[in-house]
């Protein structure tokens, strides 16, 4: 996939301060098709649900590594476990524990394992290196279109922190949702938007923290052909501009081809289908 | 940062917060509105009840006890004490008009001290009056007739000296002042003063004369008393006829419709508790089942004379002002007066021991009724525990159904990095928010109605009153607290701070009460659940 000649430049986020793990430092780990280092890497990733007294295995021992700036797609059936596989990258949930001859999970994020977090740990991990995408956008209803976009660094800064880097956040928020085409909608709430324009907003929203990892779980389900094409560019043009490192799940393998290499979930196991 | 701007939006953004707000403000003001006019009317009957008592009163009933001078002149000279008063307490009988006797209290007063100790001179009803009472729109009141102005300042002067110049002698002579109700010559007036009655009385020759049952203006009563020995025993009842000088209102229907004031020395002289002047057999006893009626007996050379000294069944005692905070307590102050009247037994060997005479403070006396003011406070009490309770449930329902209508907002800021503390707080916040507005408006509610409660109620009546004369031709009374009932002349109208300031808190806290349960729901909500949550 060849990457077209210079269009519009996304705005970067304010700079986000010293808080975040070693953007900056490598990960000790080889990628092995690229050689670059790896950013993230998972090994032996098991989940399995309790339905009353009976386990439903999802994942049976997931290993997967992606190196900084790829774009990953995740391609299963409806059902085979990637919304849970990148809930337990994102920190939202936590893997099985180990025991009964299964070893423990390693989610290795820049040298440090998630899997072994503490709450509080996980939370800013959330709020600072992961972006997330989700289907349904997710959008408050209650909060316009900026405020939701900014929701991530409320969080983020608190409420002093915030107060003071306000108005440097709000140019941020508009810069960032005046790429995406809906600078006329800052003051709109979600219910006034298309489809298409509520996942704009909600990848603004993900990017406002400028995580290192963007976690989209299938951000086209919900929109038409069309519609979730002008997504993907979307996606296409920030992973061009910022070097982003995303992970995108879909179950469609058309959607999945526009990533640089995609992975299928089969069986609660990874299979690698494509470089 | 998020939790203010949520708070913001959830609560302008929902009928359900603002709904539950409305029922804060609506509770917390009933409950201030209910304990500020509640509380005001049973301050108005405490202080009533002090209003003929003073702060203290030492009291030997029935026989009573002598050398009340020297006791008087002690308590007066101690810094503690304003003024006291001496004060004689019988029962006996009065002839009304028409020849109705009734039973009633009589207290013989010195009318100078007596104003000194007690709110006496307030209570006095005929007197001129410069502004019309305050529900008296009309200026109804014979008080304000500024051509009676003359007579009523002489009845006020009388009622003050409880003596009247008589007509034909043009002596002071002693006279009664009557509670308001005793006589029955008063109206009582919508307004809730009194207006003298008329009698139209016709003529043999066909004409009709008004007359005027106004007592103070003329005539006189027979009051009954039985005197008692030395030892207690009821000796022959007296009787005396008596000019009425004034009447007084005390604010207490039972004080106003059964009590008597004469004056001290012609109640003395009936009850024999006077100075006589004694013979006395050298060597007797001093007290014999003859006492009082040493007339009768038979002069003898060996007796000689002795003075028995005047008697009174109490002393009235107010404490002085202080503005200081030094101030001794009421029921210090009665101890401070039974320690100066244990000087005074001590002095004296025919007073009642210090430990055996009855000491008692205003609210000793009033016991019933600060007992009910008491059982206010507890009923307060309960209304709010209930009330209270109410607030926590509506909260607490409304936030278990906001939450889960938002628990998807719940499950995007978890994924959004936020903790579970933060997510809790957000509701905590939320329910406190709905608690500043609640009990805020609520205050206000409070404030804007209990202000203007006398105008409101006479709002209310009137348009009873304009409803009724339309429906049906006879106007309603629509009156809540009807001036003509005795206690409610005029509704308190003033929220006192400490009370709203418990009731605003109560209000706050139970907001947040009401929160807490739900907040932690949505803490402990897993993120993924609230994601996946349809
Ligand atoms: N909380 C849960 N309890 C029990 N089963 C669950 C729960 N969440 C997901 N599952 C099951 O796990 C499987 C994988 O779900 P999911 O990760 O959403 O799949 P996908 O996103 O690939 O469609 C499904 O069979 C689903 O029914
Ligand atoms: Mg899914």
């Amino acid at each position: 996939m060849s990457t077209p000649p210079e269009t519009t430049r996304l705005p970067d986020p304010v700079a986000t301060g010293t808080g975040q793990h070693g953007s900056e430092s490598r990960a000790t780990t080889q990628d092995r098709a690229s050689g670059d280092a790896a950013l993230l890497r998972v090994t032996g990733l098991r989940k399995t649900y309790r339905l009353g007294r009976v386990d439903v295995p999802v994942l049976h021992g997931v290993d997967i590594e992606f190196g900084r700036g790829e774009w990953i797609a995740i391609l299963g059936a409806s059902g085979s476990g990637k919304s849970t596989l990148l809930h337990l990258i994102g920190g939202l949930d936590r893997p099985d524990k180990p025991g009964n001859g299964k070893p423990r999970a390693t989610i290795r994020f820049n040298a440090r394992d998630v899997a072994s977090f503490s709450h509080a740990e996980l939370d800013r991990y959330r709020c600072r290196d992961v972006g997330f995408v989700f289907q349904f956008y997710h959008l408050l209803p209650e909060l316009t279109v900026t405020d939701n976009v900014l929701l991530g660094a409320m969080i983020r800064h608190g409420r002093f922190g915030y107060m003071a880097k306000r108005a440097d956040l709000r140019k941020a928020a508009a810069d960032l949702l005046g790429a995406f085409g809906l600078k006329s909608r800052l003051r709109h709430k979600p219910s006034q938007l298309s489809g298409g324009e509520r996942q704009r907003v909600a990848i603004a929203r993900a990017l406002i923290n400028d995580p290192t990892l963007l976690l989209a779980d299938e951000p086209t389900g919900n929109l038409d052909r069309k519609t979730g094409a002008a997504i993907l560019d979307v996606l296409a043009e920030i992973r061009r501009e910022r070097g982003q490192t995303m992970l995108m799940v879909t179950h469609d393998p058309e959607i999945a081809a526009r990533a640089d290499r995609i992975v299928e979930l089969v069986d609660g196991r990874v299979v690698e289908a494509s470089g | 940062m998020y939790h203010a701007l949520l708070t913001r939006r959830y609560l302008t953004s929902k009928v359900m917060p603002l709904l539950a707000s409305l029922a804060v403000v609506l509770c917390t003001a009933m409950v201030l509105i209910t304990w500020s006019v509640m509380g005001g009317f049973l301050m108005n009957l405490t202080q009533a009840g002090r209003s003929l008592i003073g702060d203290v009163r030492i009291a030997w009933p029935s026989v009573g006890f002598p050398h009340y001078d020297d006791l008087i002149e002690r308590l007066e000279a101690d810094p503690e004490v304003a003024g006291a008063a001496p004060l004689i307490e019988t029962f006996g009988m009065i002839t009304l008009l028409e020849n109705k006797t009734e039973g009633v209290l009589i207290r013989g007063v010195e009318g100078e001290s007596f104003a000194r100790v007690t709110t006496y001179a307030d209570t006095l009803w005929w007197k001129p009056l410069a502004e019309p009472m305050k529900k008296d729109t009309e200026r109804e009141d014979v008080r304000l007739e500024p051509t009676d102005h003359d007579l009523l300042e002489r009845l006020y002067k009388d009622g003050l000296s409880l003596s009247e110049i008589d007509r034909e002698t043009g002596q002071r002579e002693s006279a009664l002042v009557l509670g308001i109700e005793v006589g029955g010559w008063n109206m009582r007036t919508d307004w809730g003063g009194y207006y003298p009655r008329v009698q139209f009385i016709n003529g043999s020759d066909g004409s009709s004369e008004v007359q005027n049952l106004f007592m103070p203006a003329g005539g006189e009563l027979t009051v009954l008393v039985v005197p008692l020995d030395s030892r207690g025993r009821p000796m022959e009842a007296r009787t005396a006829k008596l000019p009425v000088a004034n009447e007084f209102e005390s604010g207490l229907y039972d004080i106003d419709r059964k009590t008597v004031l004469m004056d001290l020395k012609a109640l003395q002289r009936m009850l024999r508790m006077h100075e006589v002047k004694r013979a006395v057999r050298s060597g007797d006893e001093v007290s014999s089942p003859l006492d009082g009626f040493f007339e009768d007996a038979e002069p003898a050379p060996e007796r000689e004379v002795v003075v028995a000294p005047a008697r009174v069944t109490a002393v009235l005692v107010r404490q002085a002002d202080s503005d200081d905070s030094s101030a001794m307590d009421l029921d210090a102050f009665r101890e401070h007066c039974r320690a100066i009247y244990a000087e005074f037994a001590a002095a004296h060997p025919d007073v009642p021991d210090a430990g055996s005479i009855g000491v008692e403070t205003w609210e000793d006396a009033n016991r019933m009724m600060i007992e009910a003011v008491k059982k206010e406070t507890g009923l307060v009490l309960i209304i709010f525990t209930f009330i209270s309770i109410t607030a926590v449930f509506l909260v607490f329902a409304i936030f278990w159904a906001m939450i889960s209508e938002k628990t998807k907002d719940i499950g995007v800021l978890r994924a959004l990095g936020a903790s579970r503390m933060g997510v809790a707080w957000l509701w905590l916040r939320y329910g406190l928010a709905i608690g500043v507005v609640g009990s805020v408006g609520g205050g206000l509610l409070a404030w804007a109605i209990v202000t203007n409660i006398n105008e409101i109620h006479e709002g209310i009546a009137a348009s009873g009153a304009w409803l009724g004369q339309t429906l049906t031709g006879v106007p309603w009374n629509w009156y809540i607290w009807d001036p003509k009932v005795y206690v409610f002349k005029e509704i308190p109208h003033s929220i006192e701070p400490w009370k709203a300031a418990t009731v605003l808190i109560f209000g706050l806290l139970s907001c947040l009460f009401g929160a807490l349960v739900p907040a932690a729901r949505a803490a402990r909500m897993h993120p993924v659940k609230a994601l996946r949550f349809e």
